[in-house]
């Protein structure tokens, strides 16, 4: 038997660090610090960014032996799919291509009439296409993150919508990537526009799975089959982008609001493709900066600008 | 010479190179963009457990915090979660590395399901705490599944450290 075969060493009886319980009281403390600034502060974004950048490469690999499996499964079955998925898209081509045809009228009309009511042109919002590189396998939140980051000028807050509607919201940026929350995650809030009845409204999130109005009276007008459209008065969201559909209304006795749950239009599993907004305030005009007034006004002024 | 204890065959000394690989390899299995299952074990914590009772002194706490840090970022977590539970489960490892090692395979894994539970539950307060929404009761399947599958990691781990010290051509290992 040669040498080296076994650990000979003697196991240190004097050099042996700190206990265990020691070792486990200060990296407790560290990770509740961690916790703690990372909901709090923003101070551990540099950390994050720098651990993101560490595992980008072996997230991009990792995505490569799943996207061949399902894509081989595809490969066997994919003719009748295919073809399927054609008759589907012309259908949808064919119910668009009247409403396009005359979208191009109604835009140069309503250029018209905002001139002779001498309106601000509308704003055109900005987009870049992003890839969904993988959905946050954490099952305590919904997210998604896509390939574009820092780097293409993604900022926080950015709407992100798919074909269907709104998906979600950037809610972190990494130099190469970024985090988007989705709107059925229980942390996500959108303001919202009932288009039947022209009513303003908040949609939330719930439980990761669907959404839901909140803060409706009990007898408000809402149907289920209305279909909720952003608003546009967050100065985020462009108006008029689909959001949801009301799916079930329960007008509940013991509370004075209703129970409102709302289908997404947006498709959260299964999506490849997004299409990265840029917040609307970034192109709305810049605020009048504020006259010096006298002391009397100034309260007042105050509570308008929040 | 100390003999292993629970086991009829000196083992060979661990090497470093193969222990550091299985953990990068468990992480990257817990990377795989499988979706959002709830009852997904949580490889990584198995393997760290397993290097934790078998090589206290190469894998500490420290490595598990930091491979809980990883798995926060990758999952875009609170940053500490991971680490925190993480950072449990490898010390309730290592104050029971000597007593584990007596028993059977079967029998280590019902003693390690506790810790596996415990860990699951940290995770859950926290982002109960922070915000986040309850997965479902399938979550309770995740800590089973690990511990099921501590047997199975522990043959395949140690089995480089089973081989003959010496080149036998009548042997196939």
């Amino acid at each position: 038997m040669p040498l080296g075969t076994l650990d000979r060493r003697p196991p240190p009886l004097f050099h042996q660090g700190p206990s265990a319980l020691t070792r486990l009281m200060v990296f407790s403390a560290v990770a509740l610090f961690l916790m703690a600034a990372d909901t709090r502060f923003a101070v551990t974004r540099p950390l994050r960014s720098a651990l993101s950048i560490l595992l980008l490469p072996l997230e991009r690999a990792l995505e490569m032996p799943v996207q061949a499996l399902h894509s081989s499964g595809e490969y066997v079955g994919g003719l009748r799919q295919a073809q399927a998925d054609l008759a589907k898209s012309q259908a949808l081509l064919t119910a668009q291509s009247a409403k396009a045809a005359r979208v191009d009228t109604l835009i140069a009309e309503n250029n018209r009439l905002r001139t002779l009511l001498d309106l601000r042109p509308a704003l055109v919002v900005k987009s870049q296409a992003a890839e969904v590189l993988y959905e946050a396998s954490d099952p305590f939140s919904r997210k998604i993150f896509i390939d574009r980051g820092l780097s293409q000028g993604v900022v926080p807050g950015s709407p992100v919508i798919d074909e269907a509607g709104v998906l979600g919201q950037v809610t972190r940026v990494y130099p190469l990537s970024s985090e988007v929350t989705l709107l059925i995650d229980k942390e996500a809030a959108i303001p919202v526009l009932n288009t039947r009845t022209h009513q303003r409204s908040a949609a939330f999130g719930a439980d990761g799975t669907a959404m839901e109005l909140r803060f409706m009276a009990g007898n408000a007008d809402v149907k289920v089959g209305d279909v909720l459209q952003t608003s546009g008065v967050d100065g985020i969201y462009p108006p008029g982008l689909d959001v949801a559909r009301v799916a079930k209304v329960d007008p509940r006795a013991d509370s004075s609001f209703a129970r409102i749950a709302l289908a997404p239009t947006a498709s959260a599993d299964g999506v490849r493709h997004v299409l990265v907004l840029e917040p609307m305030a970034m192109q709305l005009p810049p605020r009048p900066a504020p006259e010096p007034e006298p002391a009397k006004g100034q309260k007042a002024n105050k509570g308008a600008k929040k | 010479m100390i003999m292993p204890r629970g086991s009829d065959q000196l083992l060979l000394p661990v090497n470093p190179l193969f222990l550091w690989f299985s953990l990068v390899v468990a992480l990257l299995f817990n990377m795989l963009p499988l979706g959002r299952i709830a009852a997904m074990p949580d490889l990584l914590a198995v393997v760290l457990v397993f290097w934790n009772v078998h090589q206290p002194r190469r894998v500490g706490i420290g490595a598990a915090f930091f491979f809980g840090l990883l798995m926060d970022v990758h999952q875009g977590a609170v940053l500490g979660q991971h680490a925190q539970a993480y950072t449990l489960l490898s010390f309730l490892a290592i104050t029971m590395h000597r007593r584990l090692l007596w028993f059977s395979l079967a029998e280590q894994a019902l003693q390690i399901l506790p810790v596996f539970i415990v860990a699951h539950a940290v995770s859950l307060v926290v982002r109960l705490l922070s915000s986040g929404s309850f997965p479902g009761w399938t979550m309770l399947l995740a800590p089973l599944l690990e511990a099921l599958l501590w047997p199975a990691l522990s043959w395949l781990l140690l089995a480089p450290q089973r081989r003959a010290p010496d080149r036998d051509e009548n042997r196939p290992l």
